[in-house]
C-alpha cells in the first residue's frame, strides 16, 4: 500500500481549550483511505469521530480548538502529497468542495435559509470552475475582462451587476446561462426532478430528503477524490434514509470517489463500508474490513457496541446496554479509556495507554487483551485475561 | 404580489390607529388645564379672557372641542402655535424637515458603523476588535445624549471651533432655496458645494451625538447575532465549499445575522427621535425637539398635540418599513395579519 492511498491521516490529534483545562477531543488517530474506498468512521456521540472528520477539511474552529500533533495527507493526483494541517489557506481553500467535500448531518441547517439553492450551489463553481464557466459561456479565461471574471466568480456587487446588465447585455445573459447550466446540470445528476425550479427555491421550501439531495448535489460539483458524509441520514425519515444512501453510493460507483462514512448506525456500515474504524473517547480501539469486524469483533467496546443493536430475537428488556458512560475528556488519565467499563479490566489496563495492535492482516485493536506482558514491561498477573481469536474472525 | 397586499392592508389601518392616538392624546393634553393661557396675556380682563375662550370653542363641551380639532386637522387646520407665532401647520413641516435630516444622518451613521463594529466583534470574538465595540456599546447606552453632546462641544465648538451651532450661516442660507427643508439636500438640488460643506459642518457634531446612544444597541445586537450565525453550520458548510473567509462571513453569517439586527435598528429610530429633544436643544437645531420642549414650557397645547401626531405616525411608517424589510431579507417570514 504504498501509494495507493488518496488521504493518510497519521497520529492526528486535536484538543479544545476550555476553563476547566483542554479537552482531548481526538487523540493520536492514524487511519488511511484508498482511493474508490468506503470507510465507515463508528462511535457513540461526542467520541470525535466528527471532530475527525472536520479536522480533514480543517474545518475545526481555531481556538478553541488546537491541532496539538499529527498530519492529514492528501494525495492529490498529479500534484503530489498535500499535508493539509499544514497547508497555507489558500491550498485549503483549494482543496475544500475540489478535492474533499462534505455533507452535514441535518441539510436544513447546513444550506444558507436565505439564499437561493442556485445560488448556494454557483458558489462551488464560482469558486472551482471560474474557467469553465467563462468557455461554455463562449469568452476566452485569458481575455475575460475583470467584470466578467467577477461574475463568474458570483463575486459581483449588485450595481456591478446591473451596470454590466444593461452595457453587456448579450454576454451578461451568457454568463448566467453558463452558471444556470452547470447548477442545473450537477442537481439532475443527483436525481432532483425539476432542476431549474428546485434552483429558484429558497432551503425551507424544499423537503429534508430534497435538501440532502441539494447538498450531495454541491458536494460532488467538482467530482472530488473524497466524500466525507458526516451522519447524513440521522436528521431525515427512516423511508429517505436509504434512497439517501444509495444516491451516494451510486455517486461513488459511477465516479469512483472514496467515501468518508461518519455514523452510529451500524446498519449502514454493514450495508454500505469496505471498511470500518470505531472509535471510542477520542481513539481508534479497532479497525478492519467491515464484514469481519462486525462478525466477530474483538475489541469490548465494539463487541458492546453490538450488542446494543435491538434484534428481532432480543427478549424485550434484555437489551446489553454497555454499563457506565463515556469518561470525561478533560485531561485524561493515562490508562484505557475503557478500562471503567470493561469486564476485562485488569490492572495493566489503568497504567498503560493501549495502542492499535495488529492481530490479523488488515484487522488492528487497542486492547492489552492481545499484548503480551513483556512489551508492556508489567507483571503477567496484572494483565486482562488473553483473547481467544476465534477461527472465524481467522477465516 | 403578497408584499403588496400586505402593505394596502397596514396603511388602511393606519388612519384607525392615528384616530386611536389623536383620542388619547387629545384627553391627555387637556388633563393638563386650559390651553387659553398661551393666547391671553396677563392684563387681560376676565371678560376678554371668555371672550377668548369663546372664539377657541374652550366653553363648549371636552367632546365638541375634540371634534372641532379633528375636524380642523381634515381641513389642514391644527391651530396656532403660540411659540412660533403662526400656525402649527405652516411650522410643522419645517421643523419636521430639520429633525427628519438630523434623523437620517443619525441613522446612517449609527446603521454603518453599527453594522461594521457588531460584525468585526462577532468574528473577532473575545479578541482587541471585541472589547473596544463592547466598551463602545456600554459608553454608548449609558451616556445621557446631552452630557455627551456638552463632552462633544467643548472641544470641538468651544476650543477648536470647527463644527458651529445652529443649521447654517445666515449668508450661505439666504443664498439659494430650500424646497425640501432638508439642508444637505437643498444644496445638493442647488448644485453648491459652498451651501452643502456649511451644511454638512453644522450637521456633523449633532448627528454623531444623536447616533451614538442607537450605535451602541445595534453594535450589540449585530455582535451577539453574528456570533450566533458564526457558529452555524451553513457557515462551516460554506468554508467546506471552499470559499473565502471575506464571502464566508459577508454573504453567509452577516446576511443572517442583519435579521434580528433590523429589529433593533427599526426600534432605535425611536430612540433617536427621543434623543433628538435634547441633541436639538444643545445644538441649537431647530427641529421638532427643540420646538415641542419651548411648547411644553409655554403650555402651547396646539404645538404639542401636533408633535404627538406626527410622531406617532413616523413610529408606525418606520415600523412598517421594518417588517417590508424583513420579509424582503428573511424568505421564510409570511407576511400576514
Amino acid at each position: 500500500m504504498s501509494q495507493d492511498w488518496l488521504l493518510k491521516v497519521d497520529n492526528l490529534s486535536v484538543r479544545f481549550q476550555s476553563r476547566g483545562g483542554d479537552a482531548h477531543a481526538v487523540e493520536g488517530v492514524s487511519f488511511e483511505i484508498q482511493r474508490g474506498e468506503t470507510l465507515a468512521l463508528v462511535g457513540e456521540t461526542g467520541c470525535g469521530k466528527s471532530v475527525t472528520a472536520r479536522s480533514i477539511l480543517r474545518l475545526v474552529p481555531e481556538p478553541p480548538g488546537k491541532y496539538v500533533a499529527g498530519s492529514i495527507k492528501l494525495n492529490v493526483e498529479g500534484k503530489g502529497v498535500v499535508d493539509i494541517l499544514s497547508a497555507s489557506t489558500k491550498e485549503v481553500m483549494a482543496i475544500r468542495g475540489e478535492r474533499i467535500s462534505m455533507i452535514f448531518q441535518d441539510p436544513g441547517k447546513a444550506l444558507n435559509p436565505s439564499l437561493t439553492i442556485g445560488s448556494q450551489l454557483a458558489e462551488v463553481f464560482g469558486q472551482h470552475r471560474v474557467e469553465m464557466i467563462l468557455e461554455s459561456a463562449g469568452i476566452e479565461p485569458a481575455r475575460a475582462s475583470r467584470a466578467e471574471k467577477r461574475i463568474a466568480k458570483q463575486r459581483a456587487s449588485f450595481v456591478q451587476l446591473r451596470f454590466f446588465q444593461l452595457t453587456r447585455r448579450s454576454k451578461a445573459a451568457a454568463l448566467q446561462k453558463s452558471i444556470d447550466d452547470a447548477v442545473a446540470r450537477s442537481l439532475a445528476d443527483t436525481g432532483i426532478p425539476n432542476p431549474r425550479k428546485i434552483m429558484k427555491s429558497y432551503p425551507h421550501e424544499l423537503s429534508g430528503g430534497m435538501k440532502q439531495r441539494v447538498m450531495i448535489a454541491q458536494a460532488l460539483a467538482c467530482d472530488p477524490d473524497l466524500l466525507i458524509a458526516d451522519e447524513p441520514t440521522t436528521a431525515l425519515d427512516v423511508t429517505i434514509q436509504a434512497r439517501i444512501l444509495e444516491l451516494i453510493q451510486d455517486m461513488q460507483k459511477r465516479r469512483g470517489m472514496a467515501v468518508l462514512y461518519i455514523t452510529h448506525d451500524l446498519s449502514i456500515v454493514r450495508e454500505f463500508a469496505d471498511r470500518i474504524a470505531v472509535m471510542y473517547a477520542g481513539h481508534i480501539v479497532e479497525t478492519g474490513p467491515a464484514q469481519e469486524v462486525l462478525a466477530n469483533p474483538q475489541h469490548p467496546y465494539t463487541n458492546g457496541l453490538l450488542g446494543a443493536i435491538p434484534h428481532r430475537r432480543t427478549p424485550r428488556g434484555q437489551l446489553a446496554a454497555i454499563p457506565g458512560s463515556v469518561p470525561q475528556l478533560i485531561d485524561p488519565p493515562e490508562q484505557c479509556h475503557f478500562a471503567s467499563r470493561c469486564q476485562w479490566a485488569a490492572e495493566a489496563c489503568l497504567g498503560h495507554v493501549p495502542q492499535l495492535h495488529t492481530i490479523q492482516p488488515n484487522r488492528k485493536v487497542a486492547c492489552f487483551r492481545f499484548e503480551e506482558a513483556e512489551s508492556l514491561s508489567v507483571a503477567k498477573t496484572d494483565m486482562p485475561i488473553p483473547a481467544e481469536i476465534s477461527g472465524e474472525a481467522r477465516r | 404580489m403578497q408584499i403588496r397586499d400586505y402593505l394596502l392592508r397596514r396603511l388602511a389601518l393606519l388612519p384607525v390607529i392615528m384616530l386611536g392616538v389623536s383620542v388619547i392624546v387629545f384627553t391627555l393634553t387637556r388633563f393638563t388645564g386650559s390651553p387659553v393661557g398661551i393666547y391671553a396675556s396677563p392684563n387681560m380682563s376676565p371678560d376678554e379672557i371668555a371672550a377668548l375662550e369663546a372664539r377657541y370653542l374652550l366653553d363648549q363641551p371636552i367632546p365638541f372641542q375634540y371634534a372641532a380639532w379633528i375636524g380642523g386637522l381634515f381641513r389642514g387646520d391644527l391651530g396656532w402655535s403660540g411659540v412660533s407665532v403662526a400656525p402649527v401647520t405652516e411650522v410643522i413641516g419645517l421643523k419636521f424637515a430639520a429633525t427628519l435630516e438630523l434623523a437620517i444622518a443619525a441613522g446612517l451613521i449609527a446603521v454603518f458603523v453599527g453594522v461594521a463594529l457588531g460584525t468585526l466583534a462577532g468574528v473577532r470574538r473575545n479578541k482587541a476588535p471585541d472589547h473596544v465595540a463592547r466598551l463602545f456599546s456600554i459608553l454608548g447606552a449609558s451616556t445621557p445624549t446631552f452630557w455627551f453632546g456638552l463632552l462633544l462641544l467643548v472641544p470641538f465648538y468651544l476650543w477648536l471651533d470647527w463644527f458651529p451651532l445652529g443649521r447654517s450661516t445666515p449668508d450661505i442660507f439666504s443664498s439659494i432655496i430650500h424646497p425640501t427643508g432638508m439642508y444637505t439636500l437643498d444644496a445638493i438640488i442647488a448644485l453648491s458645494p459652498v451651501a452643502f460643506f456649511d451644511a454638512l459642518r453644522h450637521l456633523v457634531l449633532p448627528a454623531v451625538v444623536l447616533a451614538f446612544g442607537a450605535m451602541a444597541i445595534i453594535v450589540r445586537m449585530m455582535r451577539s447575532s453574528m456570533v450566533e450565525a458564526m457558529s452555524e453550520e451553513y457557515v462551516d458548510a460554506a468554508r467546506a465549499k471552499g470559499l473565502p473567509n471575506k464571502i464566508v462571513i459577508r454573504r453567509h453569517a452577516r446576511r443572517n445575522a442583519l435579521l434580528p439586527t433590523t429589529t433593533v435598528i427599526g426600534l432605535s429610530f425611536g430612540f433617536l427621535l427621543q434623543g433628538a429633544v435634547a441633541v436639538e436643544l444643545i445644538f441649537r437645531w431647530p427641529g421638532l425637539g427643540q420646538w415641542v420642549t419651548s411648547a411644553v414650557l409655554a403650555g402651547d397645547q396646539a404645538t404639542i398635540m401636533a408633535y404627538v401626531l406626527i410622531t406617532a405616525l413616523i413610529f408606525m411608517t418606520v415600523n412598517l418599513a421594518v417588517d417590508i424589510a424583513y420579509a424582503y431579507l428573511d424568505r421564510r417570514v409570511v407576511l400576514g395579519g
